[in-house]
């Protein structure tokens, strides 16, 4: 008797799992996206985590919108203009609801300010706002930032500065609003939230640019890239992002599935130590760039999606000067250089990195210094606590670290100018590694005015002295590629966003 | 037997106790949370967060803090979730209970039939064939057993979904991917255990007396043999939670595991304390279960 039982325990197990799977990627309305993670809240405010960006700008709106072209669009503002050199007025759009039902209003802009610029409330997004000094609201449909100094930055950092609804996050409280209660102006409102496995959204039809192509949005987090992969090839999943080169191929091939790359806002370099020998002398330096085949290793080993670079300096930031030029493969040139510095006989050098997923490209670069005679070991850390420790506790008697730097999706020289060459408190390369003295004045002369032409030709001059200077090898910038369902319309942006608005269903 | 119960339950105090000073300790010397928290702050703003967070505090005051609130249930706040870590580690506690528990179930489904049918029938075919999969469960790494099930059943054969928690079905592949890692033991010592017992003068005078078969095997060896066999269940099951941090990794399953996986990366301190803690608890507490169980069992020791 009791065997049976279990018999028939057994087979209705069984059954259960050989019911045909409900699945994730369903009717056509639904699209399925794959996150390695989720951020630890849904409140825009409360995180500065690229996974939580991605779902918060399809919940919410922000006053300025990038188009494809990085070009600002209006979103909530739907005017702007500088009124002097500190004082910017925005005009906000009239009649735009919230998910709630309520009106969006300029009291709720300057409630989303002031809330990030509230030290109590300890925002990671601080920092990006904090020459904000002031927000008044004028009249229900006009507001007045004023900054502390002149803020060129101030639009870019608008494009991701999500506006919320006042009344209701006072009534439910931050706690709830991050978690169950988010509400925001955007295209999908928010359903659920089961943690570490999925965030369902669904289209807002009174949404101000009107319905978005597909009512269901869900992201998925899935932190192993193979598994990411075998669900996109059974249809679990319809987008996954940072498709890596050797993958690549594999994707494109498959029936299901295609994919969309294009060069994004990181530049990879390998950060020299200029405190001590070798490469505190310019010619070793200079000579470890002439070393590097840039083409050949885009080429070869990252499936082309990269283009070198001749400094940090970006092609799609404001303030590239095309006249500056990268250093050319020239082997013989960089012997010559490492002989006038006096290392005729070669120097043994110590280079780390923690860029896993560019693990064979960083053994080229070795290998590559090592044939000119700048014999370089290359050590492999484990992203994570002891790589942190190694790269903030100062990188004692370290050469040289393989880098990256994302300019936090800003398009402008200063993103990346300030955090790595300039020796405020809080530069990380630049206060330890990369010190190329002089550049303090320029980078601050450049921050603090609206004149972008002067910005300019300042930002030409630096890009100048520091590829001279060489404070680093500079290398290339990396593209972003996703893989996407066939039955998704869809392309890669520059600033990484996934701005699912655009997303269509392919017929 | 009361003072054994005794000396067990003081055993498991100070296993606990030690277990909260070593993840105190080791989270302590690897790195500067703040440091991660602020990546762009001004440095007097992370030295504030510093100070407010009690990092610069002498360690032991830090310590009889981190026990005091300990055993008031209180691991602090998450740093990455800005919530208590208590509630966030709970709510993923079923998950991966029930993962192990349907792992080790399932281990034990296969071990002792197949582990009893390869005893009996020594250097049969079977026992072979039970040999090798030991063998090759063994030697085959968790994540990479996962990513071949996830390679054969859901992308190829298309059987079975490939990760997630939300339907039934996508627990086959974790819980045999977890499996896999602890049944080839477990039918070892079914198998070994077996061996010792099967020849033994009762199991002959059982025999003689013409008992069934069946009767001999289940009744007369196999409460003999299951022994070595709780013993080892026990631990494993320490083996699996462990495992279960590597699978639900791969199967993108919610469980403990994940969270203290993505808290270590993020020098998260309270998710991570509180996590290993639980975790420790509960393989204390099942082994505790297995001693009593073992004392039941064996009225050698019940006796003495």
């Amino acid at each position: 008797m009791k065997r049976w039982a279990l018999v028939a325990a057994v087979l209705s197990a069984l059954g259960v799992a050989a019911l045909p799977r409900p699945g994730h990627a369903q009717g056509k309305d639904t699209l399925v996206v794959a996150l390695v993670a989720h951020a630890p809240t849904l409140d825009p405010h409360m995180h500065f985590e690229r996974v939580g960006i991605l779902v918060n700008v399809n919940m919410f709106d922000s006053l300025l919108h990038r188009n494809t072209k990085l070009e600002f669009e209006p979103s909530l503002a739907t005017s702007w203009k500088a009124v002097s050199d500190t004082q910017w007025e925005f005009k906000i759009r009239k009649g735009v609801r919230f998910h709630n039902g309520d009106v969006m209003t300029a009291e709720d802009v300057k409630y989303s300010f002031d809330r990030v610029l509230d030290p109590k409330k300890k925002s990671p997004q601080y920092g990006n706002i904090r020459a904000i000094k002031d927000v008044r609201v004028v009249d229900p449909e006009t507001v007045v930032i004023t900054t502390d100094k002149p803020f060129p930055l101030l639009l870019e950092r608008l494009t991701f500065f999500c506006i919320v609804p006042k009344k209701h996050v006072e009534s439910v409280g931050d706690q709830a609003f991050g978690t169950t209660a988010a509400v925001g102006t955007g295209p999908w409102k928010f359903v659920e939230w089961k943690r570490d496995q999925l965030i369902r959204l669904e289209a807002f039809d009174q949404h101000w640019r009107g319905k978005p192509p597909f009512r269901q949005l869900i992201f998925r987090a899935i932190p192993e890239v193979a598994t990411q992969v075998a669900e996109i090839k059974t249809g679990g999943v319809d987008i996954i992002r940072n498709v890596s080169a050797d993958l690549v191929p594999e994707l494109k091939t498959n029936p299901q599935t295609y994919v969309s790359s294009t060069p994004i806002l990181r530049v990879h370099s390998v950060e020299l130590d200029m405190r001590v020998a070798p490469f505190d002398k310019k010619a070793v330096r200079q000579a470890a760039n002439y070393a590097i085949d840039k083409q050949t290793v885009v080429q070869k080993l990252m499936a082309s999606l990269g283009r070198p670079v001749a400094t940090t300096v970006q092609p799609q930031a404001f303030g590239y000067d095309p006249e500056v030029k990268a250093y050319p493969y020239d082997p013989k040139k960089a012997k010559e250089l490492l002989t006038q510095a006096g290392y005729a006989s070669g120097v043994d050098v110590t280079l780390h990195s923690a860029a896993v997923e560019f693990r064979p490209v960083f053994e080229a670069i070795c290998q590559m210094l090592t044939e000119v005679g700048i014999r370089a070991t290359p050590k492999m850390w484990d992203p994570g606590p002891a790589w942190n420790k190694f790269f903030q506790g100062e990188g004692k008697a370290a050469n040289g670290i393989y880098f990256t730097w994302g300019n936090y999706s800003v398009f402008d020289a200063d993103a990346v100018l300030h955090p790595l060459y300039h020796t405020e408190t809080g530069g990380w390369i630049g206060k330890w590694y990369t010190r190329v003295d002089g550049l303090d004045r320029p980078i601050d002369e450049a921050r603090s005015t609206l004149d972008q032409g002067k910005r300019k030709r300042i930002y030409s001059q630096i890009q100048q002295t520091i590829r001279e200077e060489a404070p680093s090898i500079f290398l290339w910038t990396q593209y972003d590629t996703l893989a996407l369902s066939k039955r998704v319309e869809y392309a890669a942006r520059p600033d990484e966003w996934l701005w699912l608005f655009d997303a269509k269903p392919k017929r | 037997m009361l003072t054994l119960v005794a000396r067990r339950v003081i055993r498991l105090g100070v296993v606990l106790a030690g277990v909260s000073l070593v993840t105190f300790a080791i989270l302590h010397v690897s790195g500067d949370p703040v440091a991660l928290m602020m990546p762009e702050a001004p440095e007097a703003d992370r030295a504030s967060l510093r100070q407010s967070m009690g990092f610069n505090d002498p360690l032991a005051v830090q310590f009889a803090r981190f026990v005091t609130n300990l055993a008031r249930g209180d691991f602090g706040q998450s740093f990455f979730h800005r919530e208590p870590a208590l509630p966030l580690v709970l709510e993923r506690m079923p998950v991966t209970l029930l993962l192990t528990v349907l792992a080790m179930g399932l281990s034990l489904t296969v071990a002792i039939p197949i582990g009893i049918l390869s005893a009996i029938r020594r250097n049969s075919l079977l026992d072979h064939a039970a040999t090798f999969v030991v063998f090759l469960g063994t030697s085959m790494p968790v994540f990479w057993t996962g990513i071949m099930l996830i390679l054969l059943f859901a992308v190829r054969l298309r059987l079975l979904p490939v990760s997630g928690w939300e339907t039934t079905a996508a627990l086959v592949l974790p819980a045999v991917t977890l499996a896999s890692a602890s049944m080839p033991l477990l039918l070892r010592i079914v198998r070994s255990s077996m061996l010792e017992v099967i020849n033994l003068d009762y199991v002959r005078t059982a025999r003689a007396k013409g008992v069934s078969e069946w009767l001999v095997i289940c009744h007369h060896a196999l409460v003999n043999a299951a022994l070595p066999l709780v013993t080892v269940a026990g631990l494993q099951f320490g083996l699996l939670l462990g495992g279960a941090v590597i699978t639900e990794t791969v199967f993108a399953v919610p469980g403990v595991g994940r969270l203290i996986v993505g808290a270590i990366r993020q020098l998260d301190f309270p998710i991570v304390q509180a996590g290993v803690f639980l975790l420790a608890l509960i393989v204390v507490l099942v082994n505790f279960a297995v001693d009593m169980l073992y004392i039941y069992l064996n009225p050698q020791i019940r006796v003495r």
